[in-house]
């Protein structure tokens, strides 16, 4: 393969591909679901390429810090390019899709039965849509995939789904879709003005970083950016669809929900707002710390008092999240990459956790904790995996998740010791709801006498995978941590 | 000897007021209320008209030209449809063909 | 040197994993032994560390995790303070994992059980040797997890699991405090090495420093089980009794009194952070002893005299005192690990009975385990010449000599305590080996679990040669600490030190003898009275002030009960249900709208017209 091999669109729209391909076995379920696993490993594979050459200087004619990059003429009239790049952020959020999606595929195998072809061909074709949204570098061409992806979560939900499926898809899309029309508002009134100053019309992000914004419109173009990505984040008080939305859908869903599209938010945030508004977005982090804050304990607060198992990591993702939230309203080099830890480690441990409720409902079709109870002995295998990612959950040292939240408070407290100590009181409530759950399901005596069976090979594989990621980048998250340093580097000098 | 564009006007918008006093008041009767469209068109078509000699460009004459013909398939194609909706309904009274309700 | 601390640290964490991935599959003598093996090899590099050891160094294993300027090593610091606990770790925890393979030999989970112990031990080494301080919370949250799981270890019974889950989140509370200090002083600083904190404390105004020495405080009273923190200690009693006696006795409780010694040379120079410590350590030693005066159940008994023993380092701690603190810390580890493993045999004996008042004559059929027993008693006690004699009263000469009136009045309730002290241990005593009513239950593992507290009753006994008086000869550890700063022995006249050792012998006798008089002669009619419905004194000291309640009241229920409303009424409520709310309206207004068209083309029509008539009004009004 010569540099000039367009890895990054094959990246993005290999997963399509193999949606249609799917499409094309549709008369063999089975032959569907190896077909997806193929391509989603496939995929992981072709990660490897950017990482061998992620240590490169830069890309001939790319921005600063990237490492790959693929630009052409789109819509020449409008000045919409096609414009892919990936830096050390891309990279790192590029791999945890590739990796998330094999255990999404993964853990449908059995649950799904129903119309299993268009269930892999959206699965797939969702994947498209969230690398496209992380590696686009045009504002336009962002904006499309950052709806694209959209409308397969919302089959997905509304198709498969339990309980008020059709309600909580409804309610999922309308509220994304609310910020992102915002959203476009804003990147047009940004195209028109750096249009109308520079004469030259572009939506490329990095034509249109030193667009001078004046303070009082580029904190409405901000806080439109902001509602948008903080709805995805989500950030309180703009959370109550993920519940929902969490609740009701496959398992699958629920696992790329929290591991990946909570994840675009975030890296909405840093890509595209703070870079294009620096002083908006500093005006505004004070608004970004109160939510940050106060989501982290209000979603761990309120998981407590959760009976529904997924609702309660439902609620614990946006605790999780609100971390991720202060490390990048902190904007320093250490919370950041917090926060980008953060991001990685949340994805693995609560889709594990989305997981592992998801394999319990299928034995006993509830995800009632009240059912639960007394199972260690049952099931040892399976418990001992939800002990471990429950823990890693509650930020225990030696597992992924104290890494991100450990930098983010570091890193937070030099910048902002105020919104630090707001923040460490999370400490103490995420392990109380952590803690419940694993005490009423795992302990104490059997509310009902469940007929149990311990992980399948297939089950273990995943929760194995999925462990052990936790602990390597628990214990070892150098390699990561080193990726993300030049781009944060270049992210915060810039301010 | 030339008419003032303000007379002409004057004419038209009485002709067009009519058409439009048909068409609000005889809704009962699909034809009555062609009958105003047609008076009304009229209307405008004497706006062209006398517009146009008073600037003397010749668009005006032929846009009147252009609503004649317009005109004649329009009146030909609504008068088969107010066939076609009597046969159906036994009625030509407008408001009972209201299967486009909101 | 390095390859002796390596080994330290991974004999334990690979036999932890072994036993939790493989250990189900492996035969129970082969996860015994593995166990075993693990923790003592670990032993035996501590010793030979300790035999090549000459002057503190820094060994660095590799990186755990660095960002920018942050960088966290995987460190180890050895040093006199850490060494001797090392070694003490090693020992202690090697000779209860030979009890526990006898006490649990009953039991089916052994695979977890063992794997939880030798991680446990792992946990607690890192904690010990690290040198940076996110490898020290390591350590910190591993003991911890340890704790947590090894408490509710007979999860099917409720009650234990609540206990684990107490004892997690209280201590979480405390090690919330440390992550502050952490986040605080790296901010500070730009280090989280504890020898570079450590020589850096000048740096600092004298405000900041008492604040970082109150949230290290906060963090050992969650550790320590130091008043107000101390509620989960007695209910962690629920765990099997080598877990009571490994990690709530000997090492993880005292946790917090190693991690304030460690980090004395940077909050020792405010006064205020070391008065507080000494009062907190003052009104824990008293607290505990009280409430251990009315228990019943014997472990409970025992739980309660923990707390209050670590009341005695942290006020050595607090009076500067790190010698005496880590001195008493090791003698307390080998007679409170000594007390519980004998405890376990009684209660073996008994069938699982713990109220002391329903034991009895144990003196005639358990004697092995009687004198050693005795022996823990004696040095818990203070008598004079055991070990727990003097080093107690090295904390309370260091008090002596710190002056001032509020040393000196924590001077007089350490003594008051020291007289509770004795009393209690012998009311336990007399209750449990006392009486002729006896039982003979001795089944084979006990013969060899008592096999195990010889080694530990000879070591409490002549602990004091750790550090004799300076009237004898020179204390070992004040010699060995003497670089360490606070670890400068007390400078005092001979006649004054054993006028104070004489004052606190004679409380000790007298505690012995009041004991005598009320459980030893007067037993019989204590028995009949335990029958009775308690005092009220009697029960506010059995439930340990009733702490529990008040928590319970001021904060458990608010939580659960706020945490409800948060949920069903805020976030359902008040978001969803008016973002709900909006939806509904908006369909409402919609499907309003709607009803105008209606269909019928007349409407339109006159809409239409009367929409013209509008725009013409509006542009005739323009106009003029």
């Amino acid at each position: 393969m010569t540099p000039d091999f367009p890895i990054l669109t094959l990246l993005v729209f290999l997963p399509l591909l193999g949606s249609l391909l799917v499409f094309a076995c549709w008369r063999s379920d089975t032959l569907v679901r190896w077909v997806a696993l193929a391509v989603s490993l496939v995929e992981l594979a072709l990660c490897a390429w950017p990482l061998a050459v992620s240590d490169r200087v830069a890309f001939p004619g790319a921005p600063a810090g990237f490492f790959l990059f693929e630009d052409a003429t789109w819509i020449e009239r409008f000045g919409i390019r096609y414009t892919l790049g990936m830096d050390g952020i891309s990279l790192v959020m590029v791999l945890l899709t590739a990796f998330i999606t094999v255990i999404a595929v993964l853990v449908s195998w059995e649950g799904i039965k129903e119309r299993v072809p268009l269930f892999f061909a959206l699965l797939l074709a969702m994947q498209s849509g969230i690398q496209g949204v992380f590696l686009s570098l045009d504002l336009f061409l962002f904006y499309l995939f950052w709806e694209a992806m959209l409308i397969p979560m919302l089959f997905l939900i509304g198709i498969w789904g339990h309980g008020r499926r059709v309600y909580s898809a409804v309610k999922f899309f309308l509220y994304t879709f609310l910020g992102s029309l915002l959203m476009l508002v804003a990147i047009i009134t940004l195209y028109l003005m750096h249009g109308s100053q520079t004469g030259n019309y572009t939506f490329s992000l990095h034509g249109m970083l030193n667009t001078s914004v004046p303070l009082g419109i580029g904190v409405w173009l901000y806080a439109a950016f902001l509602l948008s990505f903080a709805i995805k984040f989500p950030l309180f008080p703009l959370h109550t669809w993920l519940p929902d939305a969490h609740t009701d859908a496959p398992t699958a869903g629920s696992v790329i929900l929290a591991s990946l599209l909570l994840k675009t938010g975030a890296y909405g945030l840093i890509r595209f707002a703070y870079p294009l508004f620096p002083e908006a977005a500093h005006a505004m982090t004070p608004v970004l710390y109160v939510a940050a804050v106060f989501g982290i304990s209000y979603g761990a607060w309120v998981a407590f008092a959760q009976e529904d198992m997924k609702r309660l990591v439902a609620y614990s993702s946006v605790s999780h999240m609100g971390f991720v939230a202060l490390g990048i309203a902190a904007w320093s080099p250490v919370a950041l990459s917090g926060a980008l830890m953060q991001m990685v480690n949340h994805g693995i441990t609560t889709g594990a956790l989305f997981a592992m409720v998801g394999m319990l409902d299928e034995r006993t079709q509830s995800r009632e904790i009240i059912t639960y109870g007394g199972i260690w002995g049952k099931v040892p295998v399976l418990s001992f995996f939800f002990l471990m990612f429950c823990m890693a959950s509650a930020g225990l040292p030696g597992l992924n998740n104290f890494i991100g939240e450990f930098l983010v408070l570091v890193g937070t407290f030099r910048v902002s010791p105020a919104a630090a100590l707001g923040a460490f009181l999370g400490i103490v409530l995420t392990l109380v709801y952590t803690v419940r759950l694993v005490q009423e399901v795992l302990f104490g005596k059997e509310n009902k006498p469940l007929e149990l069976k311990d992980l399948s090979l297939r089950e273990a594989g995943v929760l194995a995978v999925l462990g052990l990621s936790a602990v390597y980048l628990g214990v070892h998250p150098g390699p990561v941590l080193e990726l993300l340093k030049a781009p944060i580097e270049l992210l915060t000098t810039v301010k | 000897m030339s008419v003032p564009l303000s007379h002409v006007l004057i004419l038209a918008s009485v002709l067009f007021a009519m058409g439009l006093g048909c068409v609000v008041a005889w809704r009962a009767n699909v034809i009555m209320m062609l009958i105003g469209i047609e008076i009304m068109l009229n209307a405008v078509m004497l706006t062209f008209v006398g517009g146009s000699a008073h600037w003397g460009i010749a668009d005006g004459q032929l846009f009147a030209l252009m609503i004649m013909a317009l005109t004649s398939a329009e009146v030909s194609l609504a008068l088969a449809m107010v066939v076609y909706l009597h046969r159906r309904k036994g009625s030509v009274n407008t408001d009972d063909f209201d299967s486009m309700k909101g | 040197m390095q390859t002796y601390l390596t080994l330290m640290l991974l004999f334990p964490l690979a036999g932890g994993l072994t036993c939790a991935l493989a250990g189900r599959k492996l035969p129970r003598q082969a996860v015994e032994i593995l166990a075993c093996a693990a923790v003592w090899g670990s032993f035996v590099c501590a010793a030979l560390a300790a035999a090549s050891y000459a002057a503190p160094q820094t060994v660095t294993l590799g990186g755990w995790f660095s960002s920018f300027d942050l960088l966290i090593p995987i460190s180890l610091y050895l040093d006199p303070l850490s060494l001797s606990l090392a070694v003490m770790i090693g020992f202690v925890c090697g000779l209860i994992h030979v009890y526990a393979v006898f006490y649990m030999r009953k039991e089916g989970d052994y695979a977890r059980f063992f794997a939880l112990l030798n991680i446990f031990v792992f946990a607690m080494l890192t904690l010990v040797l690290a040198e940076s301080l996110p490898l020290l919370y390591l350590g910190w949250e591993g003991v911890g997890f340890c704790s947590y799981l090894l408490i509710g270890f007979w999860y099917t019974d409720k009650n234990n699991a609540d206990a684990g889950r107490k004892a997690f989140i209280t201590t979480r509370i405390g090690d919330t405090a440390l992550v502050i200090a952490l986040a605080w002083m790296f901010q500070l600083f730009g280090t989280l090495s504890i020898t570079q904190l450590n020589g850096m404390g000048f740096l600092m105004p004298g405000s900041i420093v008492t604040a970082i020495g109150i949230l290290f405080l906060i963090a050992a009273m969650g550790k320590s089980a130091q008043v107000p923190l101390m509620v989960w200690l007695p209910d962690a009693m629920a765990g099997p009794t080598p877990v009571s006696a490994m990690i709530h006795a000997a090492t993880m409780v005292t946790a917090g009194v190693y991690l304030l010694s460690r980090m004395y040379p940077l909050i020792g120079s405010s006064a205020t952070a070391m008065a507080t410590i000494a009062v907190t350590g003052g009104v824990t030693a008293f607290y505990g002893a009280t409430c251990a005066l009315a228990q019943r159940d014997l472990k409970r008994v025992l739980a309660f005299s923990t707390i209050s023993q670590i009341g005695y380092m942290m006020l050595g701690v607090g009076a500067g005192a790190v010698t005496a603190a880590t001195f008493h810390l090791l003698v307390h580890a080998f007679f409170k690990a000594l007390l519980f493993l004998g405890a376990g045999c009684v209660i073996t004996a008994m069938h699982h009975e713990q109220d002391i008042f329903k034991m009895g004559g144990l003196r005639k059929t358990l004697p092995l385990t009687f004198w050693c027993y005795l022996a823990g008693a004696a040095c818990l006690a203070g008598l004079p010449l055991t070990g727990g004699f003097f080093s107690k009263d090295s904390i309370l000469v260091a008090l002596w000599h710190k002056g001032g009136t509020l040393y000196q009045s924590l001077y007089a309730l350490a003594l008051l305590t020291a007289l509770i002290t004795a009393y209690y241990s012998f009311r336990m005593v007399y209750l449990v080996f006392g009486g002729s009513d006896g039982h003979k239950h001795v089944h084979v593992e006990l013969k060899f679990m008592q096999l195990v507290l010889i080694p530990l009753a000879i070591l409490g006994l002549f602990g004091g040669v750790l550090n004799l008086p300076s009237y004898i000869g020179e204390g070992f550890l004040t010699r060995f600490f003497a670089g360490l700063a606070g670890g400068a022995a007390v400078e005092g006249t001979h006649t004054e030190e054993l006028a104070l050792q004489a004052v606190a012998a004679t409380i000790a006798l007298a505690g012995l003898l009041a004991a005598y008089v009320r459980y030893g002669k007067g037993r019989s009619q204590r028995l009949l009275e335990a029958k009775a419905y308690p005092t009220a004194m009697a029960a506010f000291l059995l439930n340990g002030w009733y702490f529990d309640r008040l928590y319970q009241a001021v904060l458990i229920r608010p939580y659960q009960a706020l945490s409800g409303v948060l949920w069903q009424k805020v976030d359902e409520g008040v978001i969803d249900d008016s973002l709900d709310r909006l939806a509904g309206g908006l369909g409402f207004s919609g499907s309003w709208l709607g009803r105008w068209s209606t269909g019928r083309v007349s409407i339109y029509i006159v809409s239409f017209a009367a929409g013209g008539a509008l725009m013409l009004g509006y542009l005739a009004w323009l106009a003029l």
